[in-house]
């Protein structure tokens, strides 16, 4: 194995996070218009054999931030406006080009939401996968050759040796998700991105590949930072759950405290907007209906003092107090393990909080 | 794969059928009809009779008098490789030559009642002495079936000055020409004694006498012929019935020569000139369409994006026009040839060049030649550039967004790798598309360089054929380009197949 994974790799168990997002915000260049703040001050971090979930709607900043711990995001008309994203020591954000290309594969992989399109039509699943292997480990073709079809059989591919010879047109949608994992994987990343992997299929694949995603996890230490919109996905596989909003993180706790008891107003809006299978309703809830009380910003007890839940739309003449207008957000631990965004009061500002992390027990 | 292409191979053959078809239809109704061009040039020609009657030959020749369903099943007959009826022979010389053919009958029976059939008896010698009596034969045939053609149309230009003369209401039944179908006047009385009469009579007579030449000439040629004074064309299956053989593209009558050696001739300096563009076509477009898709937006894309379609919207008549008048005029640089594809003392030139003992330079044939082509090639390229550097970036630019490349570079893939084996290659696909269409402009030539540079390529050829109207050299190039396209269509789809892996025949 190469040096430089084992500087990188972390020892598994260790009370430093694996990767920790501080406080990133990352704009696009909109033409013409006022530039995009896709992301305004995020921060979350993962654990080895740690699950952390990332939910939100479309558009609040999951990928992005995935994203940007790969550089992935193409510069211009991205940039890094603030914050770090630190990895083995090292601020992904700085990294060279050339660091960076040992990093992307090789320590962080990443799975995309899209499996019928995310690989090559013209190169077969071997070459896809040995193309991986060759660019990490210094291994011949053929020993990459056995490290795919081994990445290949964990994944559950039947009949990988004769599968290394196929085309990505002649697997189904679950089987090219399963080769996009068995890529991931076959380097034996540290850290595992997967992009709202199994919202492209339907519910029984689904529920194949996140087993498999668990169990592989299990078997490596690996941390995950598993990006969806399905909160049921979210309560069966996560341990830590980041719910984002507009760009920032409105709250973050152990996945289990989270469902017993949101805090935050929009976290308790997505719950309200799951339907049920036992009630009847006429049409569905959206998150703009269940947050528009403005009783729900009333207030949260902290350790700081009361608290107001931060939510971009609310009105200028409910909000409280600022600290400073310029930097209205904080991300508060408002309880042991529990963070929410609120806004930036003068209490809110004098008694900072640590960054959101919570290590596996 | 196999049954793909054979069934392709085979649909091309009523492609080819319906193309040639079309041509030949479209050149039948060319104005003045096939050889309109020549009677042109017979303008010279003082006597009008001779026009005439040079017309009567050309039209017997080519058998213009036909219906032109007829003249193209004939055309097809020739052409293809599966030959029916009497099997020609190959002269010496290399040409074909077919059975005589029968005579047209003579005009005009119900007035004038043609001489008697009959059977010339003729015994062909063998050896040497058949092939110097088919010889004279043939020739006899040829000039007496010349006279008697010519003599029919005396006829019908009698009859046509004698309707003249009589006046209304048969006038109207005169062709718009002036020109009479004898057909149309079987009901004209005949008798009398009037001046235009008198000729008539005279001309049917010369008529009748030269039909009765012409016909025994005919006769035994067609008997040496039967004797086989020369070896058989292609290969013979059923004597005299049915025969393989190379197609027969004709004597293209413009020049007077086998339309095949006309096209030997013009083709390889077509292929030369754009064997040398089409590379620098693609050396430079693709190459620039690549770099200006990975900077898209930055400086490099935009200013080759602009110089090429300055470039593109250069017409290539005013380039070669300036190219020649400028660059080539000895008042001004004079450093190209004004035109050709070799010095005038070509001919004596070494191949490479050397410095001789007085320590002159001579160039030599090879300098020369490419100094003779820099100009045409010039400007064959520069407008080239523009649509296949584009269309390179568009499918570069569609590649780089799609999530496959995004995986290649979530895996570390560096860039450059990212840019060539994957990028680049999904890119393929829409430009065999464009690539396979070299092969028939390869065959079209350029006409408007080639006219401009007077370099007797494949351009050059066509747009003569195509102002005379010969119908035998429009027919072959029709035929060999559409070919040649639908064979480079055919080398498409298996591009494709190599390139994508998704696309099969089966």
């Amino acid at each position: 194995m190469a040096a430089h994974d084992m500087i990188a790799k972390p020892a598994a168990r260790t009370l430093e996070p694996l990767m920790s997002v501080e406080d990133l915000a990352v704009s696009f260049d909109n033409g013409s218009g006022p530039r995009i703040q896709a992301v305004a001050g995020v921060s979350m971090s993962v654990y080895p054999r740690q699950t952390l979930a990332v939910v939100g709607e479309s558009g609040c900043g999951k990928s992005v931030t995935a994203m940007s711990s790969m550089q992935l995001i193409p510069r211009p008309p991205g940039c890094f406006d603030a914050g770090r994203i630190m990895f083995g020591g090292r601020n992904l954000l700085e990294l060279p080009e050339h660091e960076m290309l040992k990093v992307r594969g090789g320590q962080i992989a990443m799975i995309f939401q899209e499996p019928m399109t995310s690989l090559n039509p013209v190169y077969t699943i071997g070459d896809q996968i040995m193309e991986a292997v060759l660019l990490h480990q210094a291994v011949s073709p053929d020993e990459a050759a056995g490290i795919a079809i081994k990445a290949m059989a964990d994944v559950g591919i039947r009949d990988p040796e004769g599968r290394m010879r196929a085309y990505p047109h002649q697997f189904s949608g679950g089987m090219r998700q399963r080769v996009m994992i068995a890529m991931a994987l076959a380097c034996r990343p540290s850290l595992l991105l997967a992009d709202e992997p199994t919202t492209a299929l339907d519910v029984t694949i689904q529920k194949q590949i996140l087993e498999l995603l668990r169990g592989l996890q299990q078997s490596s230490d690996m941390g995950m930072m598993l990006i969806t919109h399905n909160l049921g996905v979210v309560a069966e596989n996560a341990d830590v759950v980041c719910c984002m909003y507009a760009g920032r993180v409105v709250e973050y706790a152990p996945v289990t405290e989270l469902f017993d008891r949101p805090l935050h107003p929009y976290t308790r809006g997505l719950f309200r907007c799951i339907p049920g299978l036992s009630e009847l309703r006429n049409r569905l809830v959206t998150v703009e209906e269940v947050v528009a009380d403005p009783r729900e910003y009333e207030g949260l007890r902290s350790e700081a003092g009361p608290v107001v839940p931060w939510w971009p739309f609310m009105d200028q003449s409910q909000r409280p107090a600022l600290d400073d207008p310029s930097r209205p957000y904080a991300l508060v631990e408002v309880s042991p393990d529990r963070w929410v965004g609120c806004w930036r009061t003068p209490e809110v500002a004098r008694h900072p909080s640590r960054p959101p992390r919570i290590a596996p027990a | 794969m196999a049954t793909y292409l054979l069934r392709r191979l085979l649909l091309m053959i009523p492609t080819v059928l319906g193309i040639t078809l079309m041509v030949f239809m479209l050149v039948a109704l060319a104005p003045g009809g096939i050889g309109a061009g020549l009677a042109v040039q017979g303008g010279q020609m003082s006597d009008t009779s001779k026009v005439a009657q040079m017309q009567a030959y050309l039209e017997d020749r080519y058998g213009l008098n036909d219906n032109v369903f007829v003249q193209y099943a004939r055309w097809l007959g020739r052409v293809s490789p599966l030959k029916f009826g009497t099997t020609p022979l190959v002269a010496p010389t290399g040409d074909l030559v077919r059975e005589p053919r029968d005579l047209p009958e003579p005009v005009m029976a119900w007035a004038f009642p043609a001489p008697a059939a009959f059977i010339v008896q003729y015994t062909p010698p063998s050896g040497e002495a058949l092939v110097e009596d088919f010889k004279r034969l043939q020739r006899e045939a040829e000039g007496t079936r010349r006279t008697y053609v010519g003599s029919v149309r005396g006829v019908k230009d009698a009859l046509a000055d004698h309707v003249r003369a009589i006046g209304a209401p048969w006038t109207a039944r005169l062709e718009p020409k002036g020109g009479a179908d004898p057909e149309r006047f079987r009901d004209l009385p005949l008798d009398g004694d009037a001046p235009t009469l008198v000729k008539l009579r005279a001309a049917a007579a010369t008529m009748h006498a030269s039909w009765s030449e012409a016909e025994a000439a005919r006769q035994r040629a067609t008997i040496a012929f039967l004797a086989r004074p020369y070896p058989a064309a292609g290969i013979e299956i059923i004597p005299n019935a049915f025969s393989l053989g190379a197609p027969d593209f004709g004597v293209a009558f413009s020049r007077n020569r086998p339309v095949w050696d006309l096209i030997a001739t013009a083709l390889p300096v077509t292929i030369l000139i754009n064997f040398i563009a089409f590379p620098i076509i693609y050396l430079v477009a693709v190459p620039t369409g690549v770099l200006a898709s990975v900077r898209r937006g930055g400086a490099f894309d935009v200013i080759s994006g602009l110089m090429f379609l300055l470039l593109y919207s250069i017409p290539v008549v005013l380039t070669g026009v300036f190219a020649i008048g400028f660059l080539a005029n000895n008042q001004y640089l004079g450093w190209f040839p004004v035109s050709g594809l070799h010095d005038s003392a070509a001919a004596t030139m070494t191949f490479m060049p050397y410095t001789d003992a007085a320590g002159a330079w001579h160039r030599g044939w090879l300098i020369d030649m490419v100094w003779h082509l820099a100009l045409p090639v010039l400007c064959l390229v520069y407008a080239g550039f523009a649509v296949l550097s584009k269309q390179t970036r568009a499918a570069m630019l569609e590649n780089f967004s799609s999530d496959y490349v995004r995986t290649a570079r979530a895996k570390g893939v560096p860039s450059r790798d990212v840019i060539i084996s994957h990028v680049l290659r999904n890119s393929l696909l829409p430009l065999i598309t464009m690539f396979v269409g070299i092969f028939p402009a390869m065959l079209g030539g350029s006409v408007v360089v080639e006219r401009i540079f007077t370099i007797p390529g494949m351009g050059s050829l066509v747009i003569e054929a195509i102002n005379l109207r010969d119908r035998e050299l429009i027919l072959a190039n029709t035929f060999m380009i559409s070919s040649v396209s639908l064979l480079a269509l055919l080398l498409a789809d298996i591009l494709y197949a190599l390139c994508d892996p998704r696309v099969a025949y089966d």
